[in-house]
């Protein structure tokens, strides 16, 4: 995977949203991933690392994953199931479904300061 | 952005916006750009994407042998670091173009966009991307494409698509490759389709093979037919326009 230039882009991410004095103020980010984002949350951390430690950025920074499991909703139901082994059905009608709901985050979902 | 600032100084947490905040949202803007851009210009977009050395470029080849003649097709073609395949396609008759991507495991939406600048498009009718050969990456960045065609040749095992779901779930149709070794090999046509539809019910598939010639008629058919529907519904909202 490219988690490397991932972690490039949260940080041109934040860049790109707060003032300087902000930026040098963030604890913690909570980055939210779907399960079906293909982001591996042990490379991810360990690249972030790397990032940080080449950059000299967001050393006193923590990054949080939040792995979210993926759910698709039925319309003939009006129900939302959780996909488990990626056999995408739905759990209530049986039938199969694709109507993914969440799962393919990858997005900042919450950034902290001290 | 949309960013609920409690204070004038940052101070506690901050809620994002999901969608400013999204990592691919660079990407996703250029990818729409590419679609209105082939939806101007009545081109039909296809991504090809397999694991490497399914046989994308040896179909693209066969392709290009039976339709250069009855459509004016283009080809990008995603690769780390050779121009070998591009020359393979042009040898075959069609207008190729290599984009080297210097290690990136996948191509993304600017790199199209930068690729199409340099083609001529005028009375184009297909544009043909050949991906990196991964089935990771390649899945989550949109290329603007119509349609998403993923290889899974005889060779791999028919138990690609569980490994790789979110390839499967975003592509319209499935190429079983190489299909002249079926008898030779423990690959079940039958549970790769069962297994694609777990993830995509909705996924058509094909079954080829570029050394024997099966199955590519039906697949340049429906090439022809997708050619066929795009031009048809760009005209439907001409006319609805003026
Ligand atoms: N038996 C058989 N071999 C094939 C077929 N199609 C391709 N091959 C062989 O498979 C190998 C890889 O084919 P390519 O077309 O280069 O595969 P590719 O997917 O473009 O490879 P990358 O671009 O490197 O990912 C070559 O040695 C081809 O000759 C086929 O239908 N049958
Ligand atoms: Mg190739
Ligand atoms: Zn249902």
């Amino acid at each position: 995977m490219h988690e490397i230039s991932l972690v490039r882009n949260i940080f041109r991410t934040l860049e790109s949203n707060f003032s300087f004095e902000e930026l040098e103020k963030i604890n913690a980010i909570d980055l939210k991933v779907g399960l079906l984002s293909n982001v591996e949350p042990m490379l991810m951390q360990s690249a972030f690392e790397a990032v940080v430690s080449a950059e000299g950025k967001f050393q006193n920074t923590k990054l949080n994953i939040l792995l979210v499991p993926i759910l698709v909703h039925c319309t003939t139901c009006d129900q939302t199931s959780e996909i488990k082994e990626y056999n995408f059905v739905c759990t209530v009608c049986g039938k199969p479904n694709n109507n993914v709901v969440q799962g393919t985050e990858l997005l900042i979902e919450r950034v902290h300061f001290n | 952005m949309q960013i609920v600032r409690t204070s004038k100084n940052m101070r506690g947490s901050v809620q994002c916006d999901n969608t400013t905040m999204h990592l691919l949202q660079a990407n996703d803007f250029v990818a729409d750009a590419i679609r209105q851009e082939v939806r101007k210009r009545n081109i039909l977009l296809i991504n090809i994407v397999s694991s490497a050395g399914s046989g994308k470029t040896t179909l693209l080849q066969e392709t290009a042998k039976r339709l250069k003649d009855k459509l004016n097709i283009k080809v990008l073609v995603g690769d780390l670091e050779t121009e070998r395949d591009a020359a393979r396609i042009r040898q075959a008759g069609i207008d190729a173009l290599q984009i080297v991507t210097g290690g990136i495991c996948h191509l993304e939406a600017q790199m199209i966009w930068q690729a199409m600048q340099k083609l001529n498009l005028d009375n184009t009718d297909m544009l043909i991307i050949e991906n990196v050969g991964n089935l990771v990456c390649p899945a989550s960045f949109d290329l603007g494409e119509d349609y998403r065609v993923t290889l899974i040749a005889t060779t791999e095992g028919d138990d690609k698509p569980k490994k790789y779901p979110r390839m499967f779930l975003t592509s319209e149709l499935m190429l079983v490759s190489k299909a002249d070794l079926l008898p030779y090999l423990p690959f079940s046509v039958e549970a790769v389709v069962k297994d694609a539809r777990e993830i995509n019910p909705t996924i058509e598939y094909l079954t080829v093979s570029s050394t024997s010639g099966q199955g590519l008629d039906e697949w340049c058919n429906w090439l022809l037919e997708k050619v066929k529907e795009k031009k048809e519904t760009t005209q439907e909202k001409e006319l609805v326009v003026s």
